[in-house]
């Protein structure tokens, strides 16, 4: 489906983003890690994976006039976005027309293809599984932390309400503390409130969140857990390569990447049978880390599309989980609830409510398109146009009112001297609004600095030319 | 002499801008200082700064008095 394919973008984007901003040191100790290499190909475009692919086995640096005809005349643009990429990501080096591939990740990435070289990159998996744990057992944990971490970002009341999930959705903006309610170890759970980004984040796919938190999690640890950033990164990226439902021994880790995991066990990333088990073992979350697919961190069969919209803004949603009808009180307004399913009705006031919050309109119909029932989803556009349309005019009337700080010019008495002002102030993008037969002209605030001492200089230069 | 002054530029089509003007002389009615420093064209209006939390909240108060429901007959 598109809208989900758009928001995987904006995830693999936003690690993208995250690992652009780290220094170069710091990306040739993360390529000595053949797990993290192969991670960061997943990440890359399709164009981007074949230059590397076509680059693993050469040793000397490549023209890039021959780079270029590798791809159709129509796709220049394309490869010129990978290439930028791969060597923003330090993949390769680009120096006198000639591509150059990192060695470090060279040598490593082919170790991760052909399994060579001596690592426990991959994990070091264990044989000793009792069958205790299969695939269906790793998914209810999964489903149930994750859930669990949701409740309580809601603030449904519940007792399991670890320090560590505390912590993470404070620091990301997703719950605060009302106003002076100063951090204390008495009330830090009651006095939790969800914020609007929190609410936001709450309509996002499982595996969008998982990587905003994640990502989250690595600012902490550089800043305030001091913890080697790099060990965390190596860490995230390896379990995206571990296979699910395999066990995993504890032994190869550092004790960095122990405590990266005793903070991550709360998301439902991880099993481990007991505290001090010497096996862990990766769940669906953690193996669609770096893959991209929308894997949800639900059963297949749970995942299946639950909403009904009607043309009449009557909603249908046929769902017992408290987390879902939490999430859709957000923006309907909820008439009755049976056993296995809830109606409501999609009103101006409830969606208004939510606009309050700080939700968008794309955002709530976003969730709603992607949790339709199959029924629906038959149809297209799979929601009713109207329901769409109404939403997003509840929202456009909500800012009928553009309002921006400015500084108002008025009273010139030279038409000149107006005409100078906004010849100026205009390339600078600092005219909000201009009227010449009554010479009047509004400017930004930023801009407001720049057109006073245009002003001066211009002052002082028919200062100038009169005295001369 | 040319003059400059700080205040709040407001963008708003016609019909919003009456309703700011409505609540302006309201204002000066009641014996108290106008919002609106000058009143620029069709949809545009400079206004004092302070104001614009009351003038939006105000507004807001205004359209909701204006809008049918449908909730109760549904």
């Amino acid at each position: 489906m598109s809208s989900s394919a758009e928001v995987a973008k904006g995830v693999t984007n936003s690690i993208q983003e995250y690992l652009q901003s780290l220094p170069r040191q710091t990306f040739d100790q993360l390529y000595a890690q053949p797990a993290t290499c192969l991670a960061t190909l997943r990440l890359l475009p399709p164009i981007a994976k074949q230059v590397v692919m076509r680059l693993l086995y050469t040793q000397k640096p490549v023209a890039k006039a021959d780079v270029e005809v590798w791809c159709f005349p129509d796709h220049r643009g394309d490869l010129q976005d990978s290439l930028s990429k791969l060597s923003r990501l330090h993949i390769c080096t680009d120096y006198e027309e000639h591509l150059q591939m990192n060695r470090i990740f060279q040598e490593n990435f082919h170790n991760a293809l052909v399994g060579g070289g001596d690592h426990v990159s991959f994990g070091q998996p264990m044989n000793d599984n009792k069958g205790e744990v299969d695939i269906a057992l790793l998914d209810r944990h999964a489903a149930e932390s994750w859930e669990t971490v949701l409740h309580q970002l809601v603030g449904t009341p519940g007792d399991r309400r670890p320090k560590a999930v505390t912590k993470l959705l404070l620091a990301s903006g997703l719950q605060e503390f009302p106003d002076d309610g100063g951090y204390s170890e008495t009330n830090e759970h009651q006095k939790m409130n969800i914020t609007s980004k929190g609410f936001q984040f709450l309509l996002l796919d499982v595996n969008v969140q998982v990587w905003s938190l994640l990502l989250q999690y690595l600012g902490l640890a550089e800043r305030q857990l001091n913890m080697d950033i790099v060990q965390v990164l190596n860490f995230l990226f390896q379990i995206g390569s571990l296979e699910l439902g395999q066990a995993y021994s504890v032994e190869p880790l550092t004790d960095t990447q122990r405590r990266v995991m005793e903070d991550l066990k709360y998301f439902g990333i991880f099993y481990q049978r007991t505290k001090k088990s010497r096996k862990f073992y990766p769940t669906r979350m953690a193996t669609s880390l770096t893959s991209g697919s929308m894997v949800s961190s639900r059963k297949p069969e749970d995942s299946q599309g639950y909403i009904i919209v009607e043309t009449n803004f009557r909603m249908y949603a046929y769902t017992d989980s408290p987390l879902q009808i939490a999430i859709l009180s957000l923006f309907v307004s909820l008439q009755a609830r049976f056993q296995n399913m809830v109606t409501g009705l999609i009103t101006r006031d409830a969606i208004r409510e939510a606009l309050t919050k700080g939700i968008t309109s794309d955002q709530i119909i976003t969730y709603l398109t992607a949790h339709a029932h199959p029924e629906l989803k038959k149809q297209s556009p799979i929601l009713p146009q109207t329901v769409i349309d109404q939403i997003r005019l509840w929202e456009m009337e909500r800012n009928r009112l553009r309002l921006s700080g400015a500084w108002l010019y008025s009273d010139f008495t030279d038409l000149n001297e107006f005409t100078q002002i906004v010849n100026y102030a205009e390339p600078l993008g600092a005219v909000l609004w201009k009227n010449e037969k009554r010479r009047t002209l509004a400017v930004t605030e930023e801009g407001h600095e720049n057109v006073k001492s245009f002003r001066k200089r211009a002052a002082a230069a028919r200062a100038g030319g009169a005295g001369r | 002499m040319v003059k400059a002054r700080k205040g709040t530029l407001l963008e708003c089509d016609p019909a919003v801008k009456q309703i700011v003007q409505d609540l302006d002389n309201k204002k000066s009615e009641a014996g108290e200082k106008r919002f609106i420093l000058e009143d620029l064209d069709e949809t545009h209006l400079f206004i004092d700064p302070c104001e614009v939390e009351w003038l939006q909240k105000r507004l807001d108060e205004i359209l909701e008095e204006n809008t049918y429901r449908f909730d109760d007959v549904a």
